[in-house]
């Protein structure tokens, strides 16, 4: 095949040629233009670490500047107040300060050796209350291992990371790019806090928990001519085909909002924690506290959460549903079975409970009554519920072990002269109380 | 019904038991005639052959074996390994890259398994990559492979992680995998879309990468192969990234070409190892023939009646049988016919399967079993279990029609008595042209050398796509080659498109898109339909390829799994849908094809004399085709073209009689590629000669490329689905061509081979049909009269002299 006719067909194979955006220009030249254009256009710096230089972007936000609904003094001082119980939304491990927010901006979202974290953006607290980022630029492809060596020590004495989304996207595409390079990660034996799991918990109510709506929902932030997600990678790789920072700036602000907003989360967070449920805006952050104090395994703040989301779900079911199934077997665990019942009681009467949960609640309610009560009718009453509220064979098979069993008792108190009405159980009337 | 006690007794009964009924049924097959006797092409049995038993021979490991590793397979039993596994694994110990082509069970694994566990015993960093055609041969292997890692742990104390990394690998149990495995099993498309893209988290495998595994090499052929060897360039990159440089070792099926296979696939030179040392038992090979019924028309007995009938013969004494089937339509015609004939207790297992790719995994594992522990007594199965799934050793294969090519005939054949003990393989042809060929002709498949396997790494089309995700995973430089086109240009053309980007003297990649995604290894588009059964709520019952979905999913076809028929209600060919629904129906459905094909560009063609002459002085020609080959008439040409084909009705064909009763038409978009073709120009010279009314010449032309399509298949060896056939006589209506085009995107080399063998397409074209027994045409040579004219042989005929005739003038 002629040189020729391989073009024709490659072109056919590849699609037609878009015209260039830029004619080619020497590289000594464009070197220098990108340099000086780099630090005017994006108001940064080349900065040196030991044997690693960078591009290095930074920025304060005085303590008196709000974001969102509070200034950022107020938010630093949450977080302060609030990091010693960061272990508590750092799933039990332990998180110390000084803590760095971390947040990439990256070439693609589905990871591989050709996804490149172009934007590195740390930030965190000075000691005046004042929100810094430092945001660490890919200027060119080839520099890639000066960047992550500098990143590297940026990280190096910090005492946990905090990230949003960070465990399963950002720290991924990180220790790629450092395996890449034959580099170690060191962000993998630092303690990491993804915001992400804890927002679920307190806030995934919401129809979506996007750093975005949590911000406006939860912040009160608002972002004005913010850069949508999708354009981020198209404009990194038009400042690498021309050398022009400009659709770059729009990028480093909307990653250093992102960094201000993940600070402004976690330290509502740390606050929730700190305060208990009486600082709980919704019964969905006192279902969600109930939660953390009970992984924490501080079982009474946890009971106190749940009686709280409980009390003021009374027109949401999903929550008041998840609370005291949540509540009764901490209450059981604890001895107080009366309540634990009441709990069960109130489980069944909720409209529109699902099946297997009205199955296990009745099942509870069927152990208490022949265990703890001795009313057997009523345990017999609670098993026959159970039965028609499950289908599964074996669990069908347990329930009629356990008729059987109440029958046999039964008889066995007829006999010994105890009363037996053969009427439906009574509900026992109990107060809910902690 | 009555059967039914036999079938079951069998599962118990003694060996030599096997052995007289095996005898008993073969006796009815072919009386009087075992053992060997001459071929004799017009009898219903043309053929018989006994294989004889071959002993064991042994020979010492080779020196440089850990003790470890020796003493591990001494306690399984491998004390001297058979001569084959001897010098295949000197050669990897040496460093040399290997393929041993010795048959099915003759030990192959342990020529791989040794040296990768030896050098991990040596060196702990070791690692080692397998590739198996399969999922399922990935499976397969790691049970064997484990059993012996857990020999070398109890008697060493070394843990050896083995793993399967698949598609089915759970996402948590990734990481671990990563990191412990020092064996890695899985597949190309995983090494494609999910190890290579993620490299960097591979390090340690490719910085320690010693081995290799190719197994199941032949399968590596057409489009497959042409991507597996893109894949392994890339692997080479990646390698030489980390700085390791593995060693092949390569098994593969008999074919003519291994060495040749293995080194264009992976680019390096090969030593091969082709004697088998492995002790194998007495095998019968019988090639049946249905009998003529209307000798007028050339119609031979339905090869499925016959094949129904042969396999009844051994299923009914106990035998274990394999049936193999062409295409999946037959498989499920089969199935259904031998389930009528050998109907399960009610409730119990049912002793007939049936068992095509598109069904389930689940619903296959499930077969595989009942084949290993006897309870399924036959399957009726298409090529998805002619590699080697484990389904233990059966006692016969019977073969409904030539399975197209020598090699797998081989392979379908060695699926009965894989280890010892007799067994018996029959072929049933059809009446197609190649089948009647090969029948006829026994010593073709017995005597001659097997087929080429034909690859074309640089199809543009596949290349390209590998260019992208090479990029992807590492930058090219710019003096960097990848394949035989030149990737420089290949990547500036990548960069217009924006996908890359030229940095001093390095192509970033700057798209954010991985690359891997959008190309599937198994064809030239990843698209498929998905068959949706709607009888009772929806549920998913099978998956087809995206270019065959219209010609069987289309609207009111019939869609049979495991021999129940479902009709399509509706095909959403945007979403790749096709809703079924369960039917009661006596009929299939035969699709009808529109195709027409023009040409783009021409490489090359036949009225150059000096090409002519080099047709006789080209080195591959061996020796039985040389003969063959002749100056070609002219006429021919290879080139580009566009092929666009619609379906645009279908047949109902009724079961058992293949009465045609009733049509349909169709209404489905056009399918569109560009690839490459041979033709033949019939010039108007020669249309003008014949003295015929211009349908009857019309006829002549549509006969001869019935024929020309078969021999082509032959000479070529591939699949009957890898090439295409069209005819055109619309620029003139006195000259006419027949387009043979590879039927993939952008060809897959094998129109321009066949381009070089014309003038032995031509000659053996009007051998098969001057030397058929039919009067006016039957579908042994030109086509099923009615579907051809009644002049059509011999319009034929009288072409292919004139043609023939021009080019000895010349």
């Amino acid at each position: 095949m002629d040189s020729s006719t391989f073009v024709r067909r490659l072109r056919d194979v590849v699609g037609t040629a878009r015209p260039r955006s830029t004619s080619p220009v020497s590289h000594a030249v464009s070197d220098v233009r990108t340099d000086r254009d780099l630090k005017r256009v994006l108001r940064g710096e080349w900065r040196s670490w030991s044997g690693a230089s960078c591009f290095v972007v930074e920025r304060r936000q005085e303590p008196s500047a709000r974001h969102g609904r509070d200034p950022v003094g107020t938010i630093a001082a949450r977080f302060a107040e609030g990091s010693a119980g960061a272990a508590l939304i750092a799933g039990g491990r332990p998180a110390r300060p000084p803590f760095l927010f971390l947040d990439l901006e990256t070439t693609g979202l589905s990871g591989g050796a050709g996804t490149h974290a172009f934007l590195v953006g740390c930030g965190w607290f000075d000691v005046n209350g004042a929100f810094v980022t430092r945001q660490f630029l890919l200027t060119r492809y080839a520099d890639e291992r000066e960047l992550l060596a500098a990143v590297t020590e940026e990280i190096a004495t910090v005492g946990a990371l905090v990230s949003f989304n960070g465990k399963s996207f950002d720290a991924p595409v990180l220790e790629t790019r450092y395996s890449f390079h034959r580099l170690e990660w060191i962000g993998a034996s630092l303690p990491h806090i993804d915001v992400l799991h804890p927002a679920r918990r307190f806030w995934g109510m919401r129809e979506s928990c996007s750093l975005t709506v949590l911000e406006s929902e939860i912040l009160g932030a608002r972002r004005v001519d913010d850069v949508p997600g999708f354009e981020i990678p198209g404009r990194y790789f038009q400042f690498v085909r021309s050398g022009d920072a400009r659709p770059l700036v729009d990028v480093l602000e909307h990653n250093r909002l992102d960094l201000l907003s993940l600070a402004g989360l976690t330290a509502r967070l740390l606050e929730l924690v700190r305060l208990g449920p009486g600082s709980a805006r919704d019964a969905g952050e006192a279902l969600a506290l109930g939660a953390v104090y009970a992984r924490a395994g501080l079982p009474a703040r946890a009971r106190e959460a749940y009686t709280t989301a409980i009390a003021a779900s009374t027109r949401l079911p999903a929550v008041r549903i998840e609370a005291l199934r949540a509540l009764a077997p901490l209450l059981r665990r604890d001895r107080r079975y009366d309540q634990a019942a009441a709990c069960w009681q109130l489980l069944v009467s909720v409209r529109g409970c699902p099946a297997h949960i009205v199955r296990e609640a009745t099942e509870a309610l069927a152990i208490h009554h022949e265990h703890r009560v001795r009313d057997f009718a009523a345990a017999k009453a609670f098993a026959l519920r159970s039965l028609d509220a499950g289908e599964h064979a074996r669990w069908t098979e347990a329930v009629r072990h356990r008729l059987a069993r109440i029958q046999k008792k039964m008889g066995k108190s007829e006999v010994s002269g105890l009363k037996f009405d053969g009427e439906s159980p009574q509900t026992p009337n109990l107060r809910l109380e902690t | 019904m009555a059967d039914l006690a036999a079938l079951r007794s069998s599962v118990l009964a003694p060996r030599s038991g096997q052995d007289q009924a095996l005898d008993a049924a073969l006796e009815r097959l072919a009386p009087g005639r075992l053992p060997d006797r001459p071929d004799t092409p017009d009898l219903h049995v043309t053929s018989v052959r006994r294989l004889p038993a071959q002993a064991a021979q042994c020979a010492p490991f080779p020196a440089g074996l850990d003790p470890r590793l020796l003493g591990a397979l001494e306690a399984r039993g491998v004390t001297r390994p058979y001569t084959h596994q001897a010098e295949a694994i000197a050669h990897a110990l040496g460093g040399r890259h290997v393929v041993v082509t010795t048959p099915t069970a003759s030990g192959k694994t342990l020529c791989y398994n040794a040296p990768v566990l030896n050098s991990i015993l040596r060196d702990r960093s070791s690692r080692a990559l397998y590739l198996f055609p399969t999922k399922a041969l990935a499976q397969d292997q790691l049970a064997e492979l484990q059993a012996t890692c857990e020999t070398i742990a109890a008697k060493a104390g070394e843990e050896i992680g083995v793993f399967t990394y698949d598609g089915d690998t759970p996402q948590d149990a990734r990481r671990t995998i990563r990191g412990r495995a020092h064996v890695v099993l899985s597949n190309p498309d995983m090494v494609h879309a999910g190890i290579l893209p993620h490299h960097p988290r591979w390090a340690k495998l490719f910085e320690n990468l010693r081995y290799v595994i190719i197994d199941e090499l032949h399968a590596y052929r057409g489009v497959f192969g042409s991507h597996l060897c893109n894949v392994l360039r890339r692997l080479g990159r990646i390698c030489r990234h980390y700085g390791s440089s593995p060693v092949f070792v390569c098994s593969s099926a008999t074919i003519a070409n291994p060495r040749e296979l293995a080194e264009r696939l992976t680019e390096q030179s090969f030593e091969v190892v082709e004697e088998s040392g492995a002790p194998r038992g007495e095998k019968c090979f019988v090639f049946v023939n249905p009998p003529v019924v209307n000798r007028q028309l050339g119609i031979r007995r339905s090869y499925l009646s016959e094949t129904r009938r042969i396999a009844s013969e051994f299923l009914k004494r106990g035998l274990q049988t394999i049936v193999f089937a062409q295409s999946r339509l037959s498989t499920e015609i089969l199935t259904t016919y031998l389930k009528d004939d050998f109907a399960g207790i009610p409730g119990g297992p049912e002793p007939i399967r049936g068992y095509r790719g598109g069904y389930l995994p689940h619903r296959r594992r499930e077969i595989e079993k009942g084949l290993r522990d006897g309870s399924v007594r036959g399957v009726v199965a298409t090529n998805a279990l002619e590699l080697g799934i484990d389904i233990g050793a059966l006692d016969v294969s019977v073969m409904a029609g030539y399975p197209g090519t020598i090699a797998a005939t081989w392979q379908r054949a060695g699926r009965a008595g894989r280890r010892s003990g007799r067994s018996a393989a029959v072929m049933v042809a059809s009446s197609a042209p190649l089948d009647q060929f090969v029948v006829r002709n026994p010593s073709y498949f017995f005597d001659a050398s097997p087929e080429h396997a034909l690859i074309d790494p640089d199809n543009l089309h596949i290349l390209v796509d590998h260019v992208k995700c090479a990029a992807f995973e590492l930058p090219f430089t710019t003096t960097e080659v990848f394949g035989k086109h030149d990737v420089q240009e290949i990547l500036g053309a990548l960069d217009e498109q924006g996908l890359v980007h030229l940095i001093d003297t390095q192509w970033a990649w700057t798209n954010e898109s991985y690359p891997a995604d959008a190309v599937s290894l198994r064809s030239v588009s990843s698209d498929n339909f998905v068959v949706v059964d709607t009888t009772d709520e929806a549920r998913v019952i099978g998956e087809t390829d995206f270019t065959s979905g219209p010609a069987t999913l289309h609207p009111k076809a019939i869609y049979i799994v495991e021999g129940k028929p479902y009709q399509v209600e509706r095909l959403d060919f945007e979403g790749r849908k096709a809703f079924v629904r369960e039917i009661d129906c006596d009929y299939y459905t035969d699709a009808i094809t529109y195709t027409k094909v023009t040409v783009l560009d021409t490489f090359a063609n036949g009225s150059d004399t000096e090409l002519r002459r080099s047709v006789l002085d080209t080195p591959e020609c061996d020796g039985a085709r040389a003969s063959a080959a002749g100056v070609g008439p002219r006429g021919s040409n290879h080139g580009e073209v566009r092929v666009v084909s619609r379906v645009v009705g279908f047949k109902k064909i009724k079961f058992y009689t293949n009465e045609n009763v009733g049509s349909g038409e169709l209404d489905l978009p056009e399918q569109q590629m560009h690839t490459t073709s041979y033709w033949l120009t019939i010039p108007a010279s020669v249309m003008g000669q014949l003295p015929l009314a211009p349908d009857d010449r019309r006829d002549g032309v549509v006969g001869l490329s019935f024929a020309m399509r078969q021999v082509a298949q032959l000479l070529l060896m591939c699949d009957r689905h890898d090439i295409g056939i069209s005819i055109d006589s619309e620029p003139a209506p006195l000259s006419a061509r027949i387009f043979i085009y590879d039927n993939y995107p952008g060809g897959i080399g094998f129109s321009e081979p066949l381009f070089r063998m014309h003038g032995e397409l031509v000659t053996a074209t009007r051998r098969l049909i001057a030397e058929c027994e039919c009067e006016n045409g039957c579908p042994g040579c030109v086509g099923p009269i009615g579907s051809t004219g009644p002049l059509a042989k011999s319009a034929a005929l009288r072409i292919l002299d004139l043609l023939l005739a021009d080019a000895a003038a010349a």
